[in-house]
């Protein structure tokens, strides 16, 4: 690397302060949930010159929902369902038994680290598992409850 | 003796001898023999009771408890290896006579073997391998009123606790499934129980 004059070593300093400050106020606009004008003009100081104020809330309201999104995406939480994938097998035989048929279900699940924890190499395992039938009948009550409870919050 | 069909293997020498003792036994002692038997074949898990009615029996009948077990090991032979070969009660039956017992008691054996095969066969099916199996599932789901990056969410998340058998061990699995992903995972589990239902 060339080494840096001493003039340019000011305008470094200057353009780092900035890229700073600007990272600050785009953070702070997604953080309160800023999604109109008034409310963005209104974190510039007085002084602040018109049309370069206008221009940053321009872009700063076009970007906001999806700086919003990706937060919200990145967001600590436990282990992701990605994927799902299912077959269903029959077993017709086994050291037990010689002759059956029996149905049963393999799942497979995509879990994905904790999304803060690993940047931009998310960990994806894979876990596969089986269940009777029975274990099936039950998950699905299970899951049924759940909408359920859904719906009634959503209709509140 | 001919081709049995409960076992390929030879059988050992002490159970034609073992079948032969149990002229000794009356119908009635015989019957409630094979009571206990039973008994124990549809719960397996319950040795200590098993060994204490053979004891009890032993003493009611007044035959020597260390003889008496080594003619239940050797009758259990054949429904063990009836229940791995799905054999029918005639076989199972033929199988008796051609050890030794009495045709009166090959047949009452083996009426009692058709009795409880389903049973039996229920239980030998759930003893079938499974590959993590899933044994519980716990969830909660809640929303998520705020966060470091926004003041303000208000996002529903839903938290699944599975508990996995890998082999001996339960390990649990946490997995969090945002709305959208929670009713494609219904979805999909209700194609899974539309499958299986038509194989059964």
């Amino acid at each position: 690397m060339a080494a840096l004059r001493d003039g340019d070593f000011g305008a470094l300093q200057i353009l780092l302060k900035l890229v700073s400050a600007l990272h600050n106020l785009t953070r702070h606009v997604v953080y309160r949930g800023f999604n109109r004008a008034e409310d963005i003009l209104g974190l510039f100081p007085e002084s602040f010159h018109q049309n370069l104020k206008n221009l940053l809330t321009k872009i700063i309201l076009e970007n906001v929902s999806t700086w919003r999104n990706e937060a919200q995406a990145s967001q600590i939480s436990l282990p992701q369902l990605v994927d799902l994938d299912w077959r269903v097998d029959i077993k017709t035989s086994s050291d037990s038994i010689a002759r059956m048929a029996v149905p049963t279900c393999l799942l497979q699940l995509k879990i994905q680290e904790d999304a803060a924890l690993c940047g931009n190499n998310p960990v994806v395992s894979a876990l596969t598992v089986e269940l009777s039938k029975e274990t099936l009948d039950t998950m699905l009550e299970g899951l049924g409850r759940i909408r359920d409870q859904l719906s009634a919050v959503a209709n509140k | 003796m001919g081709l049995l069909n409960f076992t390929r293997d030879p059988v050992p020498e002490a159970v034609s001898g073992d079948m032969h003792n149990l002229i000794q036994l009356s119908a009635q002692q015989f019957s409630a023999l094979t009571e206990v038997l039973f008994r124990f074949l549809t719960e397996p898990k319950e040795v200590e009771r098993f060994l204490t009615q053979l004891s009890d029996f032993a003493t009611m009948n007044k035959i020597s408890l260390g003889p008496l077990k080594n003619i239940v090991k050797s009758i259990l032979l054949v429904p063990n290896g009836a229940l791995k070969r799905n054999l029918s009660s005639e076989q199972v039956r033929a199988d008796f006579i051609a050890l030794g017992l009495s045709e009166e008691k090959a047949s009452y054996f083996a009426e009692q073997w058709k009795v409880n095969s389903p049973t039996l066969t229920r239980l030998a099916v759930g003893q079938t391998l499974m590959i993590n199996q899933l044994i519980d599932m716990e969830w909660k789901f809640g929303v998520t009123a705020g966060s470091s990056e926004l003041e303000k969410v208000g996002s529903i998340f839903l938290q699944l606790k599975l508990v996995i058998k890998k082999g001996s061990q339960l390990e649990n699995v946490y997995v969090e499934l945002t709305l959208p992903q929670f009713y494609s995972f219904l979805h999909e589990m209700e194609r899974v129980k539309t499958s299986l239902e038509s194989f059964s």
